[in-house]
């Protein structure tokens, strides 16, 4: 299985690990925005859930049909271990990889 | 567009319903109907509108991500091919599980086309095809006496001499005569059937006996022991199959001694029906054997490297000296070979190659139909395979996606049809006439289940395959312009095509099926000659036992007759030497002394000959023409007296009668008869036989005695009811008499035209399924365009069209399609029909009623098919169809 996550991949995982139980399509959209500042195509946000999903690194589930949303169920996305395990291996392999560059910044 | 204060673009919206994937519709639109009303509060309904039809552009890639890679798991992660393959079956199955009644529809399509040509081939395959049981059958030939190849008589025992020792394109020649007899001594009496053969048979047909050993030339010769060899059959069922038979004594009219065995596999194609093989013992100084004494049959085997046309040389060679040597025997015939699978299949093989071309018609509506559906299918989901080419998904992967649910399609299929295959040939086999040659032979071929299967599996392929590269090809914007279902318009054309051509299958189908069945309706109104209703026959079996010399057998049947007549049950009895319409056929030469023979050959044979008793004639309630019936007067001792049928004495006399004029019967040598009646034709081959020429005389004044009578009888009540005591009655007079064949005569004369029966029943069956598949056909050609013209007909009704309007237009649709099939159909079934001609008896393979009655059928059926989509159309309301769009 591929444990390398991409960085949209990286961006979800960790929106996922912010929302904990309220994570679904909208806010996991609205907390990569608000935290980058980047927007994201809805169809990119679902597509690298999907792709997660299929690692094994994300679980969903259909929540009930809500009446704000004119009757339409959520879908919630979870991370598993393994997408937990997954978004720690990239946060070190990024630190260490950025370690030591602090004095070089400045320099274009 | 429009929008409103707080809902997104109403038609992005409408994409997005057909864009993304069912399983993510409320998740995804939800989603972006939640946010976009957040946008519209913040930015403002302009900017959030934009914003949403940036979403739905993107919207498309959802699909691409969702369905495969949810449905099949990584795919690409280091398992390899099988794994692969194992995730497109899967997917495979799970889309064909997701429409049910198409994959139902499809395999049992499918099913049927395979299961029923292989169920026919299988039939016809050994009868037709395969070579016969013996090595090198193809050099194995039977020789005729006849004036052409069409005419096969028999040969004289001294003629079959002259063959073996002339002849120089033969290895071995065997001559072959029937034979029957009455085993006594174990239990019942059993009438036991078999051939008398020269100890060449066994090479001839290179064979040998399971046990034992096959004859040898001194069990040919007069005053040897006699020796016997039985079959498989016989053997098991009658002596337990006993081990340690050989040597043993076996009764039958006289003593055998068992020297062989036949091994279970060995079929005699001569006398399908044989249970034994007896030393022929003949030899030129027997008065049997003379070259007139024309009752044998002649089989030789070919040398190697000899043609069929050399062998008929060799032999027309032969003929030559015949003819010089003995003028009068040969004046008109000669020698005739030809291969012994010929004689074995020719009266089958019209009906066999009529039914085959029947049911390759069946696997082609079959085809047909699983192109239908498949194409159907393929276009509703064009718009699928678009988006997903347009995304990325390769075209190779979208055929290898869609290869795998045809192949799977067709292993449902090629499962249910091999199940349908078995049941077909069970149900073949019960149905099959007795006397179909090789009967237990039939089993199904392995290689036709193959080519069913490769043919159906093939056209599958082909139409699933088409629909998936129209859609990698058509763009994106085309295709999600189209909805989905709509786009199903396309390939109306190509369904139309399919559907005229099923409709066009099954009318030649049909008409097959009606021409038969109006034979069958004429051959069964044909008057026998005789009364057939409720008359009761059995066939008496003389010899056994006790009866060892003509003297005691005709007493015996004297007696068993008159224990008969004085039965209270029985208004009329009597025996005659054959009957009607079963396989009997005793025919004799008759000379007229007043008047010249019209053809050469008319004293030579081929005139029924009828040994009866007094009142045949009235219990078989044959009508008399002129003149007188038999009396208990025309005795042995009284004037020899015969009576001839009515066209017969017709021919050879016009308007004068013929009674009172003197006949001789079998040859120059017998006494001149006094013809003193007239009776009407009878029917002896069988219902549409033509020959009718027949002496009756009464079996006593015959110069033989017949050891086989049949007895009729004309019963008080139920013919089968009085069977029992009837039996009782006649071994009350002696109990080592076999009675056999007991039937009516309604039975003999079903039994006769059991091949026409089989035919029919198949091209009924055939022409059924046709019918079913050809109107599922057009109901799903009109179901569907009624959906994709949705839109149009609640446009339609909203201008004022009625119910009736909208059923009036699917119907002229519908109809259009099946009358363009039935004058395709009609000329397929012209130019075909002449196929069944030599099975139909009195009806034109033109005959209008039959067409007539077919294209009424067809056409209500067709109505039908038509009128459910139609009703569906008429209630189609204004708002519902508009508000879909």
């Amino acid at each position: 299985m591929d444990k390398n996550l991409g960085e949209l991949e990286q961006l979800v995982l960790f929106a996922l690990l912010h929302l904990g139980h309220d994570a679904y399509g909208v806010t996991v959209h609205q907390e990569i925005l608000e935290r980058t500042g980047r927007t994201m195509s809805f169809a990119t946000v679902y597509t690298t859930l999907s792709r997660l999903e299929n690692k094994g690194m994300v679980d969903s589930f259909v929540g009930a049909p809500t009446p704000e949303r004119g009757g339409r169920a959520k879908k919630h996305f979870a991370l598993t271990t393994s997408g937990k395990q997954a978004l720690q291996q990239s946060v070190r392999a990024l630190r260490s990889m950025s370690r030591g560059l602090d004095a070089k910044w400045g320099t274009p | 567009m429009g929008d409103t204060m707080n809902h997104p673009p109403a038609f992005a919206r409408w994409l997005l319903e057909r864009v993304v994937p069912e399983h993510l519709h409320d998740a995804f639109v939800g989603d972006l109907e939640e946010r976009y009303a957040t946008m519209v509060a913040t930015m403002g309904i302009r900017a959030a509108n934009r914003w949403f039809w940036r979403e739905t552009c993107n919207a498309p890639r959802t699909r691409m991500i969702s369905a495969p890679q949810r449905r099949a798991p990584r795919p690409n992660t280091g398992d390899g091919f099988m794994s692969v393959l194992r995730a497109d079956l899967r997917f495979a199955w799970r889309m064909l599980m997701r429409r049910p009644g198409f994959t139902t529809l499809a395999v049992f399509t499918l099913a049927l086309g395979i299961g029923a040509t292989t169920a026919i081939f299988s039939v016809v395959y050994p009868i037709l095809f395969e070579s016969l049981p013996y090595p090198n059958a193809d050099r194995v030939m039977m020789v005729w006496e006849g004036t052409d190849a069409t005419d096969k008589g028999n040969l004289g025992y001294a003629t079959y001499v002259d063959i073996l020792e002339q002849n120089r394109t033969f290895s071995d020649v065997a001559v072959v005569a029937y034979a029957s007899g009455t085993m006594t001594g174990r239990s019942e009496p059993q009438f036991l059937e078999g051939d008398r053969v020269s100890a060449s048979f066994f090479q001839v047909l290179g064979v040998k006996p399971a046990l034992g050993r096959a004859f040898r030339d001194v069990d040919n010769l007069r005053g040897s022991e006699r020796v016997i060899i039985i079959s498989n059959a016989l053997w098991r069922n009658r002596f337990g199959g006993d081990s340690s038979i050989i040597g043993k004594p076996l009764m039958m009219e006289t003593d055998y001694t068992i020297v062989g065995v036949m091994p279970a596999s060995f079929e005699n194609l001569l006398s399908p029906t044989w249970q034994f093989l007896l030393p022929i013992r003949y030899d030129v100084s027997l008065p049997q054997a003379c070259r007139s004494c024309r009752h044998l049959r002649v089989v030789a085997r070919r040398k190697e490297g000899v043609t069929t046309a050399q062998a008929q040389r060799d032999l027309s060679g032969i003929t030559q000296g015949l003819k010089r040597d003995y003028p009068n025997d040969f004046k008109y015939s000669g020698l005739q070979t030809n291969a012994l699978s010929e004689d074995v299949v020719k009266n089958v093989r019209p009906a066999l190659l009529a039914v085959l071309g029947a049911v390759a018609l069946v696997l082609l509506v079959a085809c047909l139909n699983v192109m239908n559906l498949l194409l159907a299918r393929g276009a509703q989901r064009e718009g699928e395979f678009a988006v997903r080419a347009a995304l990325g998904a390769g075209r190779s992967r979208l055929v290898r996606q869609l290869l795998s649910e045809s192949v799977l399609l067709a292993f449902l299929g090629g499962i249910v049809g091999i199940a349908v295959a078995f049941a077909g040939v069970r149900i073949l086999v019960a149905l099959s006439p007795a006397d179909l040659p090789r009967l237990s032979e039939i089993r199904i071929q392995g290689s036709v289940l193959l080519f069913a299967l490769a043919t159906t599996t093939v056209v599958g392929i082909a139409f699933g395959v088409v629909p998936a590269l129209q859609g990698s090809r058509s763009n994106l914007h085309d295709s999600i312009r189209r909805n989905t279902r709509r786009s199903a318009a396309t390939s109306r054309f190509t369904r139309s095509a399919l559907v005229i051509s099923e409709v066009a299958l099954a009318l030649v189908l049909l008409v097959g099926s009606g021409l038969l069945f109006r034979s069958m309706e004429k051959l069964f109104a044909v008057n026998p000659g005789f009364d057939s209703q409720n008359l009761l026959t059995m066939q008496i079996q003389g010899g056994g036992g006790k009866l060892t010399n003509d003297k005691l057998v005709a007493q015996f049947m004297a007696d068993a007759l008159q224990a008969v007549r004085s039965q209270p049950a029985v208004l009329s009895a009597a025996l005659t030497s054959q009957l009607p319409l079963t396989d009997e056929r005793d025919e004799y030469g008759v000379h007229f002394e007043t008047r010249p023979p019209i053809n050469p050959n008319d004293s030579n044979g081929g005139r029924y000959r009828f040994a009866v008793t007094d009142g045949y004639f009235e219990t078989m309630k044959i009508p008399l023409v002129t003149g007188r019936y038999f009396a208990a007067t025309d005795k042995a001792t009284s004037s020899p007296v015969a009576i001839i049928n009515q066209s017969y004495a017709r021919r050879y006399f016009g308007d004068v009668s013929p009674v009172g004029q003197r006949v001789k019967i079998g040859g120059l040598d017998g006494p001149w008869r006094e013809i003193v009646g007239i009776v009407g034709d009878v029917k002896h081959e069988s219902l549409s036989s033509t020959h009718f020429d027949a002496v009756y005389l009464p079996e006593v004044q015959w110069r033989f005695v017949d050891y086989a009578m049949t007895l009729v009888v004309r019963p008080r009540g139920d013919a089968m009811a009085a069977v029992p005591s009837l039996r009782k009655t006649i071994w009350a007079v002696d109990k080592d008499q076999p009675i056999i064949r007991i039937a009516t005569a309604e039975q003999l004369m079903a039994e006769r035209e059991a091949e026409r029966r089989f035919a029919l029943v198949l091209f009924e069956g055939f022409a059924i399924v046709a019918l079913v598949l050809a109107a599922a056909g057009i109901y799903g050609v009109l179901a569907g365009t009624v959906s994709e013209r949705g839109r149009e007909l609640g446009v339609r009704a909203a201008l004022g069209a009625t119910g009736r309007d909208q059923v009036a237009m699917v119907v002229r649709q519908g109809m259009t399609l099946t009358i363009i099939g039935m004058i395709v159909g009609l000329a397929a079934a012209l130019a075909s029909s002449r196929v069944l001609s030599s099975m139909l008896f009195d009806v034109s393979p033109l005959d209008p009623i039959t067409y007539a009655g077919v294209i009424g059928g067809l056409g209500c059926v067709a109505l039908l098919a038509c009128w459910i989509p139609a009703r569906r159309a008429s209630q189609t309301s204004p708002l519902e169809a508009l508000k879909s769009e």
